[in-house]
């Protein structure tokens, strides 16, 4: 196996040489490998789950697209981004997740090393039966590893092993097997998903992404400050949660050496993580901008081939489909679900816009007894933990722009760009008649 | 990747076995403490030193411990008495209101304090303890020291019930991080089984549970046990510790054997929350005693946030504010008390099935803990070759810091800020 760096010290050559003898043992003891790559015509044998799921996400690896570069120290003109390995266009190997509901079975192997960055978003309502399955394609970049995967929804309340998806406890899928899981939600709110197995490499490769839940009260007239609402982050009674539109903003970050490992059969030491890229929904400032991959309508749409549609103008953005452009109407009330699955506590503010918190880790900000919802320019939040942010938008005659950005000012650059990047997209705010009602997160409809 | 597995955690995770087997030897078996303790400690749960008079004698001392990767690490912690090292510092229990007294022997080289964080009118023999300058005006520590092999001693009232800590107040960049810290738990007047002075904090004393995140950077530890010194400004973090013990020994009962100066583990061990035969929460004392914030996860539930630092969350008309969260930040020396149970409320069993299809055996692969079926209580055979340590269909949780980084340990993976929730079947059940 090659061995990058030019001095090897006495804790990597353990490190590699213990780690490879132990594979063999591990393996028995941690987790019984079962299937090797090659065997994906298996996953449609007898055994395989029956029931219709409600989506159906296959996990493998892929390659996504993040500006400048971050040279790989002690060589000249060799980087870790972009990685002279990837394909045309792309820089970033990354782990994740594909929504293949509704493809052929033809359609979804073709789907290996087409990850999309971040993860599909989806979202159930309370109380809903819904089976999510999970296929697992492989990776085409490591055929030497046989890595199962599993889908973890963090912070499902009463989780029952069988469906939460830590492999200690539970189970995990071997490449080309399928297993499906359960969840009857019974709590609204904001979360997240990502796969545990080997959590440290497959979250940070980029298998994250987020979930939400609709409360009851959804469809149900309230009226609140004067205006009537039908959509609310939680059962609030009284449409104090409710909003005109919604937007998920998933915070990631992307340590290049580490991804560069992966492709070149490396294995960093993640004590020495570093976010060399802060990604807002699988990208970085200003590409949080463009608009969502496929449609305005469906941004999970596929062509023939099962493969993505990108952006307008924006083929490197294939497989990185989810914009995170806000924008809204005079005197609207959007709804902002920010999850953090980076590696890092972040702080993020939006000037000039007053955030109202409604719910911390899907969980409504009032008691029976206690409203402790309350405003603030800017909310810190740590890894794992999610926020529900309603903004009331000020009434305009001509568009205006604000920032939802992070304030740490290390956060918003890009490596080897002058200007600002990462965390950070725009809110623009628009004269009443310019957006059509919006029925999917994370869209924009004009009329 | 799979090719992370390491021969160091191999060996740990048999070891492992045999420990969770030894968790079910009764109280007063295998796993009493040392003699100068009360009495058995419990194999999980929150270890207390206790004293009728709250009155503590504790050495500051050198010693070892001993990470998941099979390194050791040289320390300074507190032990009992004049010559038992561990750590972390042992528990400290007192009562609301008593005077608690803490005589220090310093048997390190280097002269040494004690702070407690959150305690008012500490006196240190006789006087008020308070920061200490030289003649210049130079700050030399945040109280008075104690010299190599002198004493000194410190009294206070436990004014509130709460989670606290002390800490080494000398030269704390080093010190602190070299393990001279411990925990403090003052019970309330309402009753050792309740947090603060509210009928709403009542937890089962079963379940109470330490949760103290530290971390270690294995060349400070180096530096000062070769006499050398060490620039903090090239400080980095390498372990990361739950009471003091990297996964898997985390799970290991309290006073494991083979973690013979790193008494406290980890595990929870509880049932399902029922009306009726188990209606209290567990509780659980977080305490960070790094230098960032941990975000700490425990799997399949949500935690109450009930206090902070010692203070109840409570609005100005003493309504609670508690937050129920699911990723709880832990800041340095912030202690955070939190509330949380599991409860069953799917009722899943043999005759009201899980709603998928579970696909055949060699279509899967089995967790460690998994017991052959997803209902608590049933277990089913494995296919052969196929390690579990699942005893009677008990459920297992992961509960583990969420910056992912802190759960590896100087390049090897899965050895850092990990535990594990076990909830048994409602009693009567199958468990050994
Ligand atoms: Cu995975
Ligand atoms: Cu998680």
């Amino acid at each position: 196996m090659l061995i990058r760096r030019s001095k090897l010290t006495r804790r990597e050559f353990l490190k590699w040489s213990s780690g490879l003898m132990a594979g063999v043992l591990a393996s028995r003891v941690f987790r019984r490998p079962l299937a090797k790559s090659g065997e994906i015509a298996l996953a449609a044998s007898p055994s395989a789950p029956s029931a219709v799921p409600d989506i159906h996400l296959a996990a493998t690896d892929g390659w996504i697209y993040l500006p400048g570069q971050v040279p790989i120290p002690g060589t000249s003109g060799q980087y870790y981004n972009p990685d002279p390995w990837a394909p045309d266009g792309l820089t970033t190997y990354m782990f994740g997740f594909r929504n293949v509901t509704g493809m052929t079975t033809q359609q979804m192997f073709s789907q290996k090393m087409h990850s999309q960055a971040s993860a599909p978003l989806w979202w159930v309502n309370e109380l809903q039966d819904y089976r999510l399955r999970l296929s697992n394609l492989g990776l085409q970049m490591r055929p030497d590893l046989i890595d199962e995967h599993t889908v973890h929804w963090h912070g499902f309340r009463n989780a029952w092993p069988v469906f939460d998806g830590e492999p200690h406890s539970s189970l995990a899928v071997p490449i080309g097997r399928s297993l499906d899981l359960f969840y009857k939600p019974r709590d609204p709110g904001s979360y997240m998903y990502h796969c545990h197995f080997e959590e440290t490499e497959h979250v940070h490769m980029g298998m994250t992404g987020m979930v939400f839940v609709r409360p009851a009260q959804d469809g149900n007239p309230y009226t609140h400050n004067g205006r009537t609402f039908t959509k609310f982050a939680y059962n609030d009674g009284d449409g104090s949660t409710g909003y005109d539109r919604e937007f998920t903003i998933t915070l990631t970050d992307v340590w290049a050496e580490a991804h560069w490992d992966d492709a070149h059969v490396q294995l960093p030491d993640w004590t020495s993580f570093r976010a060399d890229y802060n990604l807002m929904n699988g990208r970085v400032y200003p590409d949080t901008l463009a608009p969502n991959g496929n449609s305005e309508t469906n941004p999970w749409a596929y062509d023939a081939n099962g493969y993505l549609i990108p952006p307008p103008g924006r083929p490197e953005l294939q497989w990185q489909p989810l914009s995170s452009l806000i924008e809204g109407e005079s005197g609207e009330r959007i709804l902002i679900r920010l999850v953090n699955l980076s590696f890092f506590t972040h702080t993020m503010s939006t000037p000039g816009l007053k955030m109202r918190v409604v719910g911390k880790d899907a969980t409504f900000l009032r008691s029976a007894t206690a409203d402790f919802t309350f405003e603030t320019s800017h909310y810190i939040f740590g890894t794992g933990e999610t926020a529900d942010i309603i903004i009331q938008l000020p009434t305009v005659s001509t568009t205006t722009k604000y920032l939802l950005h992070n304030r740490d000012l290390r956060r918003l650059k890009n490596p080897g760009i002058n200007g600002l990047g990462g965390h950070m997209t725009e809110i623009r705010v628009h004269p009443t008649g310019t957006l059509a009602p919006q029925t999917i997160p994370n869209t924009n409809p004009r009329p | 990747m799979r090719l992370t597995n390491h021969l160091n955690q191999l060996r740990r995770v048999l070891v492992l076995g045999i420990a969770l087997v030894m968790m079910f030897i009764p109280m007063g078996g295998a796993l009493t403490a040392p003699d100068d303790h009360a009495g058995p400690a419990p194999s999980v749960g929150l270890v207390c030193e206790t004293d009728p008079n709250a009155t503590f004698t504790l050495s500051a001392l050198p010693g070892y411990i001993s990470m998941a990767d099979g390194n050791t690490i040289f320390m300074w912690s507190y032990g009992v008495g004049r010559d038992d090292f561990q750590f972390p510092g042992p528990v400290l229990c007192v009562n609301e209101g008593q005077t608690v007294t803490i005589v220090l022997h310093n048997d390190l080289p280097v002269p040494t304090s004690m702070v407690f964080p959150g305690q008012v009118g500490v006196m240190a023999n006789g006087v008020p303890s308070a920061a200490q300058f030289d003649g210049s005006g130079k700050l030399t520590s945040l109280a008075q020291t104690v010299a190599p092999g002198g004493s000194i001693t410190y009294s206070f009232v436990a004014s509130r019930p709460g989670t606290f800590l002390y800490q080494s107040g000398t030269n704390p960049g080093i010190q602190v991080q070299m393990g001279l810290h411990g925990a403090l738990v003052v019970r309330p007047a309402l009753g050792a089984n309740f947090a603060y002075n509210d009928p709403e904090t009542e937890f089962d004393p079963e379940d109470e549970y330490l949760m103290m995140l530290g971390e270690i950077d294995p060349l400070l530890h180096q530096a000062i046990e070769r006499g050398e010194t060490f620039d903090m400004r090239n400080y980095k973090a390498r372990y990361f510790l739950i009471n003091g013990r990297t996964f898997p020994d985390t799970l290991a009962p309290n006073y494991a054997s083979w973690l013979p100066t790193q008494p406290y583990g980890s595990l929870a061990h509880i049932y399902p929350y029922d009306p009726v035969t188990n209606p209290l929460p567990a509780l659980s004392r977080y305490i960070g005693v790094g230098t960032e914030i941990y975000p700490f996860h425990p799997h399949a539930f949500n935690s109450d946030i009930i206090g902070r630092d010692g203070f109840p969350v409570k609005g100005p008309g003493g309504e609670n504010l508690w937050e129920e969260k699911f990723s709880i930040p832990i800041g340095p020396v912030q202690t955070t008390d939190a509330l949380w149970s599991w409860r069953d409320t799917e009722n899943w069993s043999d005759t009201n099935p899980v709603p998928i299809d579970i696909p055949s055996d060699q279509n899967l692969t089995f967790g460690l803990f998994w017991g052959g079926t997803p209902y608590l209580g049933n277990t089913d055979t494995l296919p052969t070759g196929t390690t579990t340590f699942n005893q009677c269909g008990e459920f297992y949780h992961i509960a583990h810091n969420h910056a992912l980084q802190q759960i590896t340990g100087w390049g090897v993976v899965l050895i850092g800020q990990v535990t594990f929730t076990r909830i048994d079947p409602p009693l009567p059940n199958n468990c050994p």
